[in-house]
């Protein structure tokens, strides 16, 4: 029985260098729809990883003031009433905001110096230079992201100047930069003094764009936040809500990707379908004369899931490996744009990509069952067909 | 030896072209003899031969083997009766193209337990005794029309069957590969198989121990 087995593992290999054009339409096939399906999963489960660790270093709690259903600034006494609240272990106050250099947009974050070791930006490396500390207060000084540096051409100890929404010119000194090279959290970041943030945001007086709330160790967050809740006028954002909003605007993107890829498979599979049942002469005639020489319809089955199987596990692997190669060596040209059209990154930004196991037992999934369904079920209905009959159809 | 019972074989029966190939056809072949089906163009010759070989399923009525009805058997039952008891020759040769001469006669064995290796000598051997050793090596469109037939032959004897179907086996080959199959026919009745074949050609008629004359699906 296992010499059988063994005769029909030879034949099927065979078979796949014998019928080689058979063979290489199937992979160059199945080689651009998973290059390209593989390149945008991957690069979504790098999106997905940058969305948990931006998170993952964003405070328990964020407290916005809302005026007229819209984010207003939030004056600084509400940290004062919000510190009492019972759970609640330290409030930070941060002014953010964005600014133009050139046609790209970066994002700056004015943070109280003596506060900063609570924040997940000390979390990140340095490249170069150091985080800011008190003495840093309205100094003028700034940790930038390495996209930023990379861009400008600048490093720990360059001066550079920003251009205020009123047009006015100020001059920061950079006295670090962020290492993380794939960090969409740190890549595009200015890290200044809150104080230097309020100025160069011409905030209000006693104003500042939210507040970040850290409670005390084991405390559920949103228990502390039900507490807060009954402040007026005040929109709190738990951990869970802002990855979930991260992960709908990555997962949406990549979600039209997939969709669309799934789409054009699914497409090839069918394809392939109406070629096995209509185009497949020589493989009917083949199945036929194996069934005469007694091959089982069981054997013939063995044959063609070890020619699927073999086939798709190959050209979908190497598709794989070119989609991870497309993103992550190419940064996806063509896709880069889409996938992160919802941040204000330039195109130089690294693409994050990620090798998830879900991602790859999907995209094995998208392309070896239709594969399988294409070739396995055409070659069933010919075994179970008697075989003079497979013969004589494939011959008319 | 092998019986059929009233057979008939309808072809898109209840379809606007609906075709009686075989209509209620008996007869009787004794073991180790050679039978020649024959009869005009169109009447029914192969479907007849297929249907006795088990490759296509009657519509109605009955085969025997040794006295067993085969037809109720399943799938699997005759495609192993098949595999080692009958042997093949077909009218159009049915070759795989892609493969040696040597690859097409050792075919039917990768369907069975054994070695298809330990068979090429044997196959070397058989496609030596009819004259195209030296083709062995070649793919099948490389070789003649009677070069492929003698290569189907190899490929239906080699796994040394007690049953051999042959379809108008002659009617591609020219006059030198007829003189071969006809020594081969009779060599492989006087060893103690049994053979049937379907047949315009008269000296195949003449080596023939009985004669079935059919026409227009009927017996004549």
């Amino acid at each position: 029985m296992l010499k059988k087995h063994r005769n029909i593992f030879s034949y099927s290999f065979d078979c796949l260098k014998r019928y080689r054009m058979r063979s290489i339409a199937i992979i160059v096939t199945f080689l651009v729809a998973t290059t390209m399906i593989s390149a945008v999963l991957f690069a979504k489960d790098g999106l997905e990883r940058e969305a948990e660790y931006s998170v993952s270093v964003a405070p328990d709690l964020t407290v916005q003031y809302l005026k007229a259903g819209r984010v207003a600034q939030i004056p600084v006494t509400y940290a004062d009433n919000i510190s009492r609240v019972e759970g609640v272990d330290r409030v930070l106050l941060r002014t953010w905001g964005y600014v133009g250099i050139g046609t790209n947009t970066y994002t700056v974050i004015g943070l109280d110096p003596s506060g900063l070791n609570y924040s997940g930006i000390a979390a990140s490396s340095l490249e170069s230079g150091r985080f800011l500390n008190a003495d840093d207060s309205g100094a003028g000084n700034v940790v930038v992201g390495q996209l930023i540096a990379g861009i400008l051409d600048v490093t720990a100890g360059d001066d550079m100047i920003l251009l205020s929404e009123s047009v006015d010119a100020k001059r920061f000194h950079i006295v670090g930069v962020f290492s993380d090279k794939e960090s969409i959290y740190t890549a595009d970041m200015i890290v200044m003094s809150l104080e230097d943030a309020n100025e160069f945001f011409k905030m209000d007086e006693g104003m500042v764009t939210d507040l970040c709330v850290y409670v005390n160790e084991g405390l559920v967050p949103q228990d502390v936040a039900a507490k807060m809740s009954a402040m007026p006028n005040v929109r709190i954002l738990d951990q869970d809500l802002l990855l979930r909003g991260y992960k709908a605007a990555y997962a949406a993107k990549g979600g039209i990707f997939t969709t669309l890829w799934t789409i054009v498979l699914v497409a090839v599979a069918l394809i392939a379908f109406s070629q096995a049942i209509v185009v497949g002469h020589e493989s009917k005639f083949e199945v036929g004369l194996l069934k005469t020489f007694g091959f089982s319809t069981l054997d013939v089955i063995e044959v063609r899931l070890i020619e699927s199987l073999t086939l798709g596990f190959f050209a979908t692997s190497l598709g794989m490996l070119f989609g991870f190669a497309y993103a992550a060596i190419f940064n996806a040209p063509g896709l880069v744009d889409i996938l992160l059209g919802w941040a204000f990154l330039p195109s130089e930004f690294r693409l994050p990509v990620v090798v998830s196991f879900e991602s790859v037992f999907s995209i094995y999934a998208v392309t070896i069952i239709p594969l399988l369904i294409t070739t396995v079920v055409p070659a069933w209905l010919n075994a179970i067909t008697d075989p003079e009959l497979a013969m004589r159809r494939a011959a008319t | 030896m092998i019986e059929a019972r009233n057979i008939t074989k309808i072809y898109n029966r209840g379809k606007f072209n609906e075709t009686a190939a075989v209509v209620d056809i008996s007869l009787k072949i004794k073991d180790k003899t050679i039978v020649a089906l024959t009869g005009p163009s169109g009447c029914g010759k192969t479907t007849m031969l297929s249907m006795l070989s088990l490759i296509l399923t009657p519509s109605s009525g009955e085969i025997l083997y040794d006295g067993d009805g085969v037809l109720r058997a399943s799938d699997f039952w005759k495609t192993v009766f098949r595999r080692n008891n009958f042997g093949f020759v077909f009218q159009h040769i049915n070759l795989l193209p892609q493969y040696t001469a040597l690859e097409n006669v050792l075919l039917p064995i990768y369907a069975s337990d054994e070695d298809p290796a330990q068979y090429k000598e044997r196959a070397t051997m058989m496609l030596d005794e009819l004259g195209i050793a030296d083709r062995a090596g070649h793919l099948v469109e490389q070789l003649s029309g009677g070069e492929q037939q003698r290569v189907a032959f190899v490929r239906a004897l080699i796994k040394n069957p007690r049953y051999i179907f042959a379809d108008e086996p002659t009617v591609f080959v020219d006059e030198e590969t007829s003189k071969i199959i006809y020594r081969t026919l009779t060599r492989l009745r006087d060893e103690g198989r049994t053979v049937v074949i379907s047949t315009h050609d008269v000296e195949l008629m003449k080596l023939s121990d009985d004669t079935f004359r059919m026409c227009k699906g009927r017996r004549a």
